[in-house]
């Protein structure tokens, strides 16, 4: 995997706007967002030889898209299926493909429309039937937020962990977005504001889970050499890992994680990931970690090693998360406050620190971030990448 | 608690929802190397054995996590909520893990590694499911 560290970058970032009901299909939230990376990165629908996406039955594949663009040939592309856990893993493979030659310029895009048509989880609609639902939607339990729920009480029953230190991550990334102007949430929230907040599923309250958002994301991936010579200083993929196993089978001794719901995948990948972009946590400047829920960052907080494993609710409630702390995390707002596009916009963000084009929530002199996708809890596997400024 | 969704075994737990059926709670032992294990599949982790056997289960063991439900994230939820689920591990096997509503208890008595015993509901004419109460000691 160390063999194409720094060899790629990320040159062109675009988005759609982020909304509760985008009124368009999802083919049409691609074409926007990649025709809007391309424009940020200085190149047309000519350039482009490969494109690459993950879906969960729920937006438009890559033989679908190109031919809506007009690409003239395609050489390569992705269709992984898969939610959160591989968002990350697109990009990562997307740089493997530019790297190997097999693709000269890769659009990696997630188009959902997320609140209006396709609700994760299956509200609204059946469950999806995969291997564990048989064992878990009979005793009416399914969603997201209560799986989530679920391994939060576990950390909770394990180490002591808080509904206020769960609290401190969502207010703490309403904050972040009350300076991003992309973000669908920008008032400020209190930790009494958090507490009130309704119970969805005990132990979560409404303002632990982030949002359902109409939305897609683009962003470019060429080879290093190339970018240079394109409209913004290139983003190096420093690092990509993805992988994992299933902790809900007995015996799944493979990982650290076993039946022990209080570890992620990500410890796991964690080491392979720094590995390869030759860095540790202590150089990360920033980190974007995936918030489908407030829990889900708490526990990457750990399985990243940036605290000691137990040690992410005190971590988190410290102020070091903060634009202006140790290690600010989700600067954005993330996927609780600025909008949730399935990990892709956690890569955009970072792309923008990188470059130093955050605005008001820049991280002063950011270098190395950081981006996660969902630590492996729900389809088991994770993704995750490093990426740095070319300076 | 009968939301109206069915479970729908697969080629591999047929026989365990069998058997939950017939009021009986078990696991597969490894024809093998003998480790139990749980969820259902044809092949052992351990040694990759195929040969397998179902055998009684204890029907005991103690809450690792648990939630409470009130998000109505499905219409037939509606007069149902709030409701607990929980996740226990099997005094069977430390890494055997089953899911279960609780029974017989309201939801301020859980406790992490409360002792619970597997309880059987007939929700309707052809689903058996497990659930979970507090052992009385």
């Amino acid at each position: 995997m160390g063999t194409f560290r720094d060899r790629t970058a990320i040159a062109g970032v675009g988005y759609t706007p982020f909304s509760k009901n985008s009124g368009v299909s999802t083919l049409t939230l691609a074409v926007d967002a990649i025709l809007a990376a391309l424009d940020d990165a200085g190149l047309t629908v000519d350039d482009v030889d490969a494109l690459a996406t993950h879906r969960v039955g729920d937006s438009t594949p890559p033989w679908v898209v190109a031919p809506a663009l007009g690409v003239p040939e395609v050489t390569w592309y992705l269709d992984q299926f898969g939610g959160g856990s591989v968002s990350h893993s697109v990009v990562g493979q997307a740089a493997m493909a530019v790297a190997s030659g097999a693709a000269r310029t890769v659009v990696c895009y997630r188009a959902i429309n997320a609140r209006s048509e396709f609700r994760m989880g299956g509200t609204g609609r059946g469950p999806a039937q995969i291997f564990d639902v048989q064992y878990q939607a009979p005793y009416g339990y399914f969603a997201p937020p209560q799986q989530f729920a679920m391994y939060a009480r576990a950390h909770m029953n394990a180490y002591g962990t808080t509904s206020e230190h769960l609290g401190h991550i969502a207010v703490g990334q309403r904050a972040n977005a009350v300076k991003n102007p992309r973000a669908l949430k920008r008032d400020p929230i209190t930790l009494d504001d958090y507490l009130a907040s309704r119970w969805i599923a005990e132990p979560f309250r409404l303002l632990d889970c982030c949002l359902e958002t109409d939305g897609a994301c683009a962003v470019v991936v060429t080879s290093r050499e190339r970018a240079r010579d394109l409209r913004h200083p290139p983003v190096l993929i420093s690092g990509a890992a993805w992988g994992g196993g299933d902790s809900f089978f007995s015996g799944a001794g493979s990982g650290p994680s076993g039946t022990d719901f209080t570890v992620t995948e990500a410890a796991r990948l964690a080491p392979r990931l720094y590995a390869m972009a030759g860095v540790g946590p202590d150089d990360i400047d920033f980190a974007e970690l995936y918030d489908c829920f407030t829990y889900s960052v708490l526990v990457q907080l750990e399985d990243y090693g940036f605290c000691a494993k137990g040690e992410g609710g005190p971590f988190a409630a410290s102020g070091a998360l903060a634009l202006d702390g140790d290690l600010p995390v989700n600067t954005h707002g993330g996927f609780l406050s600025e909008g949730y596009v399935h990990g892709i916009n956690h890569i955009a963000e970072a792309v923008a620190q990188l470059r130093g084009t955050a605005g008001d929530r820049q991280v002063p002199g950011a270098e190395v971030g950081l981006s996660t996708s969902q630590p492996g809890y729900v389809l088991a596997g994770t993704s995750a990448l490093i990426l740095r400024s070319d300076r | 608690m009968n939301l109206g969704v069915r479970p729908e075994p697969d080629r591999d737990s047929a026989p365990w929802w069998e058997a939950v059926r017939r009021h009986e709670l078990t696991v597969q032992k490894c024809g093998g190397c003998g480790t139990l294990r749980f969820p259902a599949r044809a092949v052992c982790n351990h040694c990759r054995s195929r040969a397998s056997e179902w055998v009684p289960a204890r029907g005991t063991g103690r809450v690792y996590s648990w939630i409470v439900n009130h998000q109505v994230f499905m219409p037939g939820m509606r007069d149902l909520v709030p409701f607990p689920v929980l996740l226990v591990r099997l005094d069977d096997g430390d890494d055997l893990l089953m899911y279960g509503n609780l029974a017989e208890a309201s939801p301020d008595v859980l406790r992490p590694k409360l002792r619970v015993e597997a309880v059987f509901e007939d929700v309707d004419d052809q689903t058996t499911l497990i659930n979970w109460r507090p052992t009385v000691t």
